[in-house]
């Protein structure tokens, strides 16, 4: 199923990521409120520039991982403990060197999976979703920047276009989304 | 923003290439039928692979009594390869997370490639535990399950335990890793196909779109991964060394042994991916995305790590002498001097001795060269597994125990079998996936693109005035700081 | 300002420390017991600690180069000084050198004829374990070292003088590098059997040398980033930003975490085979030197590691400079906890093997017994109950009864004293008086290295 944002939006393609950078710059200036950038490539120092506020992706894999470390070592002195205490080799129950390995392994586990998991969900992609796609030359060798049009005027959106036109895109068109 | 490029840097993409170029280069062989080579090497792979499965399917069926393992020796072929596989398997994470971290830009042209080695590798080497136990029915023993055997539990302190462990996480880690690394890059191939093709990699790029804040949430989760898959990629190693060097078995127990196996597996890992690229460059046409100056950056990995390894062999020789334990230096001189001598001296010579050959750059830029030491170093450090496992329990404590180990068609058919796995996979691969990562490759092409590379080398400070110089550098750091 | 200024208030400043370094050392020989045992650990403990860092510098410059790292370029003459310190270091280590051949001092167990006569394991190991064979190591290779070290610097400052197009000096600083670091690789875990290992002569473990030069490393990054913060705060290395000190946190987060791997694997393998041989190294240090064996692990670990782990507190200099401190401090204690256990052992079988041999004989004895220390004299329990003999030089000198050797606690060895931390803070002295000169001698940025751009435009 394709899925939709129920957006028009109009969008102007650039060449080159400067280029891009350039209109990004210009339209903060005139305090335009951009809908999304799509490239084929990340670009480095757009993020500020967008206003996007930094990941906290990494905080959950913190989180996902402290929650590994405490399943697997908690699991393993309960089971080695309390739940069936066994000696091997000599070695104490708690044999706390022993349940480094294991614990290392399933917090790092627990926090890629996570994090991948948590990636995938909050960016609304995954196996079967298929976006509808601004322009397919956004993952070759095109930039786009977009407007939302919303309930914008006619003239307003005039202004966009020429704004879009003005700062170099090459191409520019209206699409819903 | 300016990209400042040092002069002495050779360019990592050749031919002058323009973003869209690049898309259509790696996509390419996604896009058209295959050569004819590609269909021979693929139905020689199946067929291998055919009768590895045929091999295995006759172990499962008659037991492990059709291997030739005996007493002493418990761990023959088996284990040996899968310590192998293992090892090669630790090139291709090794390559998008260390070196991600250590900013060495030469590894996107081959961290696709050797990220999806990897994977098969670990699948091949994975085989191995599975299949050995004998009942393969109760395989899921291996993990501590809720079952109806009573509270009865794995052994959390056995190192084969932890090996199950770090190598289902790695190989966990590794797909995770590789495939969103991937997911743009079907989103390339998916905005260029049609037809069947195009619902086909609309489901594989799981609606990539290109957004921004996607992009800024996918980097952030690449460096993140890359940060743990780091000391991950250490750990598998150095667990699979736990299995030896936990014991006080002579030649076995050493505390050398983590590291040590780590730089194997590194200096493996690398062999393979030589092997792979130097193939996979030529036929498909790659030769301005896996340049000769990406060649010579692994051939230096594999002449530092190789030197590494013959570093811990002379210090595990030195300190078996030193340790005045007899025991330990028996089983020195028997791997040197043994009946097992020819694999020692194999591993020897092509493990420490012929990657010198890498001092000299005339062959650490020759293809062919580094074509034939690559297969040096997968066989050396296939030794290098066998030394450590059948040479050493050969020769146990007691005498009347000595015994011999040859392996059984059963135990070759299988090890030939999983190149046959391997390399239907990779072929696989470099049909349906762009084996060069298209969005990497783009991201970097401002700062090392040969035409960007070189405009820089007439127009940057690398002036040699010195006053001049640094007043440069000193007025643009006050310029910024006014900004 | 390019050009380091050596002010006449750092001179005094190091000068007094040097001065209260050498205080501390007479007090240390002074107060000792015979065979100066403490004095003598913590000159070899500092020596190999200061030497290490330099081994360090030189180690990740030789790597850097062959790497094509170029982000820390703008102050790689800081490197280059510590780099330098390998003549200090020889120095250093040839009173050591001195001393095993001479007998002035019984760090070494196996330098003991006697005591290799009675030792089958001592006398298998005195083919590498003699003091021939360490004075040729220790000269030799650190004299190599050094050689190459200075031979670099002059490329280096030639470069300044005369860089041209074609960066010649820069592919010389290659070759150099690159036999450098096989040299480097193989000879340093020779030189720390030789110093450090065989200090518990019986003892062996693999991966030992490779544990050190990890201590090494770390150390090195650490007082990296504490003077560039200092030199920042004078005014120089004006283009060091945050940037460069981010990389230089993710080194010391890195390598702390890599030392951790190292130290677990070395323990965990020692104790899970628990091999008697092996075992007895961890054995006395977890009974006798338990709190610092827990306090090493703790604060060489876990402090970088929850510090550091956060990218803000990698480019805050107030989170940084806390960490360094500690790392320094931390693989200080490392190397204490190595050196120690192993000189205090050699002590009491010397003075024990002493007593027996020669019995009441004391026209020939000269230093062969351990005193107790002054604090131990109060307790009345600890007092020794063997003869007390006197000595040339008029102290009272107390052999133990090998029974009560471990009841007894020594001070300056199961904890560092404020001796030790005086002699330490003298060699600090030292160290810093040396490399500040070193930087006197060259601009602070080299404007002819070819990756000096990409160092100053050096974005994380």
């Amino acid at each position: 199923m394709l899925r939709k944002r129920n957006k028009t939006v109009i969008y102007g393609l650039y060449n080159d990521e400067s280029d891009l950078l350039t209109a990004v710059n210009k339209a903060n200036s005139k305090h335009l409120d951009i809908f999304d950038v799509y490239s084929p490539f990340p670009i480095h120092g757009l993020d500020p520039l967008l206003g996007l506020a930094e990941s906290r992706l990494h905080i959950g894999g913190f989180i996902y991982g402290l929650l590994g470390t405490m399943t697997a070592f908690g699991g393993m002195t309960w089971i080695f403990t309390r739940d069936w205490p066994m000696i091997f080799g000599g070695k104490p129950y708690w044999s706390v060197p022993a349940f480094i390995p294991i614990t290392f392994e399933l917090t790092v586990l627990f926090a890629s999976i996570g994090m991948v998991v948590t990636f995938y969900t909050i960016c609304g992609l995954g196996p079967g979703v298929n976006n509808t796609i601004l322009d397919e030359r956004t993952s070759d060798d095109k930039f786009a920047l977009a407007f939302d049009l919303g309930s914008l005027s006619n003239d307003k959106v005039d202004g966009l276009r020429s704004f879009l036109k003005e700062s170099g895109a090459g191409e520019i068109h209206i699409k819903d989304i | 923003m300016s990209v400042v490029v040092s002069p002495i840097r050779e360019p990592l993409i050749g031919g002058n290439k323009t973003y869209h170029q690049i898309t259509e280069d790696i996509c390419a062989p996604t896009e058209t039928t295959p050569p004819k080579s590609w269909v021979i090497a693929f139905i020689a792979s199946v067929i291998t692979l055919a009768y590895g499965l045929f091999c295995i399917g006759w172990l499962i069926y008659f037991g492990t009594g059709t291997w030739n393992l005996n007493r002493t020796i418990g761990w023959g072929w088996d284990i040996t390869n899968f310590v192998w596989w293992i090892g090669i398997g630790h090139a291709g994470t090794l390559i998008s997370a260390i070196l991600l971290l250590f900013r060495q830009k030469w590894r996107t042209g081959v961290n696709r490639a050797a990220e999806a080695m990897t994977i098969f590798a670990v699948i091949c080497a994975a085989i191995f535990p599975v299949i050995h136990v004998g009942r393969i029915w109760v395989v899921f023993y291996f993990f501590p399950l809720p079952n109806t055997r009573g509270p009865l539990w794995v052994n959390f302190n056995s190192p084969l335990l932890w090996d199950i462990f770090a190598i289902s996480t790695y190989f966990t880690v590794s797909l995770l890793f590789w495939y969103t690394g991937l997911v743009p890059d079907f989103a390339t191939i998916r905005d260029r196909a049609s037809g069947f093709r195009k619902k086909l990699y609309q489901f594989l790029s799981f609606g990539w779109t290109g957004s921004a804040k996607h992009w800024q949430r996918w980097e952030s989760l690449s460096l993140v991964l890359a940060g743990i898959s780091a000391p991950l990629v250490l750990s598998v190693h150095t667990i699979v060394s736990f299995d030896f060097a936990t014991s006080i078995i002579p030649g076995w127990h050493t505390t050398i042994f983590p590291p040590y196996f780590v730089a194997g597996a590194i200096f493996s890992g690398f062999a393979m991916v030589q092997t792979l690229m130097l193939v996979t460059r030529h036929v498909l046409k790659l030769q301005d995305y896996i340049t000769v100056s990406h060649i010579e950056s692994m051939n230096k990995v594999i002449l530092f790590t190789g030197t590494m390894v013959g570093v811990a062999y002379l210090t595990e020789l030195f300190i078996a002498w030193y340790s005045g334990y007899v025991y330990e230096q028996f089983a020195f001189l028997n791997r040197a001097t043994g009946i097992y001598w020819w694999s020692y001296f194999g591993m020897m010579t092509c493990n420490v001795l012929s990657p010198q050959l890498f001092w000299i750059k005339k062959f650490r830029t020759s293809i062919f060269w580094t074509f034939i030491m690559s297969i040096f170093v997968n066989i050396g450090m296939w030794f290098e597994r066998f030394v450590i496992i059948a040479t050493t329990l050969a020769r146990d404590y007691i005498p009347s125990s000595w015994s011999y180990y040859t392996p059984s068609w059963v135990e070759i058919g299988i090890y030939v079998g999983t190149f046959g796995l391997f390399f239907t996979l990779y072929l696989g691969f470099s049909r349906v996936a762009p084996v060069v990562a298209i969005a990497e490759i783009k991201s970097i092409l401002k700062s090392s693109g040969n035409q960007y590379v070189n405009h820089h080398k007439d127009a940057h400070h690398h002036n040699i005035n010195e006053q001049h110089a640094l007043d440069h550098l000193t007025a643009e750091h006050e310029g910024e700081h006014h900004h | 300002m390019n050009q380091f200024v050596f002010e006449k208030q750092q001179k005094s400043t190091f000068i007094g420390m040097m001065i209260l370094g050498v205080i501390c050392m007479v007090l240390t020989f002074v107060g000792d017991d015979a065979f100066h045992t403490r004095f003598w650990s913590n000159f070899l403990h500092n020596s190999v600690y200061f030497t290490g860092i330099a081994f360090g510098a030189l180690f990740v410059l030789s790597a850097s180069l062959l790497a094509y790292g170029g982000w820390h370029t703008i102050f790689k003459r800081v490197w280059e000084a510590y780099s330098l310190f390998l003549i200090v270091g020889l120095v250093l280590m040839g009173v050591i050198v001195a001393g095993v051949l001479g007998g002035f001092h019984h760090l070494y167990h196996w330098a003991d004829k006697a005591s290799v006569e009675a030792d089958e394991i001592l006398k298998g190991k005195s083919g590498f374990l003699n003091p021939m064979i360490y004075t040729i190591f220790t000269i030799g290779f650190v004299g190599i070292w050094f050689f190459i070290a200075q031979r670099m610097r002059a490329i280096s400052q030639d470069e300044d003088q005369n860089g041209n197009e074609s960066f010649s000096q820069h592919k010389k600083l290659k070759f150099w590098a690159a036999i450098f670091l096989p040299l480097g690789g193989f000879s340093s875990a020779a030189i720390i059997w030789q110093w450090v290992m065989s200090l518990d002569a019986h003892w062996y473990s693999t991966l030992f040398a490779w544990y050190c030069t990890a201590s090494m490393v770390v150390t090195m990054y650490a007082f990296t980033l504490l003077i560039l913060v200092y030199l920042r705060s004078k005014g120089y290395y004006t283009l060091v930003t945050q940037e460069h000190l981010h990389d230089i946190g993710k080194y010391i987060f890195g390598i702390s975490i890599f030392w951790t791997y190292l130290w677990f694997s070395q323990f965990m393998l020692i104790w899970y085979a628990n091999v008697g041989e092996e075992t007895i190294y961890f054995k006395t240090r977890l009974e006798e030197y338990r709190p610092l064996f827990f306090l090493n692990l703790g604060i060489n670990f876990f402090i970088p590691f929850l510090v550091l782990i956060r990218n803000d507190t990698k480019r805050k200099v107030g989170s940084l400079v806390f960490v360094s401190i500690i790392v320094i401090l931390g693989h200080w204690l490392n190397f204490f906890l190595m050196i120690k256990p192993g000189v205090l052992h050699t002590a009491h079988e010397l003075a024990h093997h002493d007593t027996h041999k020669v019995g009441g004989n004391e026209s020939e004895i000269k230093m062969h017994s351990v005193k107790t220390s002054q604090e131990n004299h109060a307790d009345a329990n600890s007092v020794p109950h063997t003869a007390a003999a006197t000595h040339g030089e008029g102290h009272e000198v107390v052999s133990h009864d090998s029974h009560s050797d471990h009841a007894e606690v020594p001070a300056g060895f199961h904890f560092p004293g404020l001796l030790e931390i005086g002699t330490w803070i003298g060699f600090l002295g030292l160290f810093l008086y040396f490399v500040f000169w070193q930087l006197t001698k060259a601009r602070l940025t080299p404007p002819n290295d070819p990756f000096v751009g990409e160092s100053y435009h050096h974005h994380v």
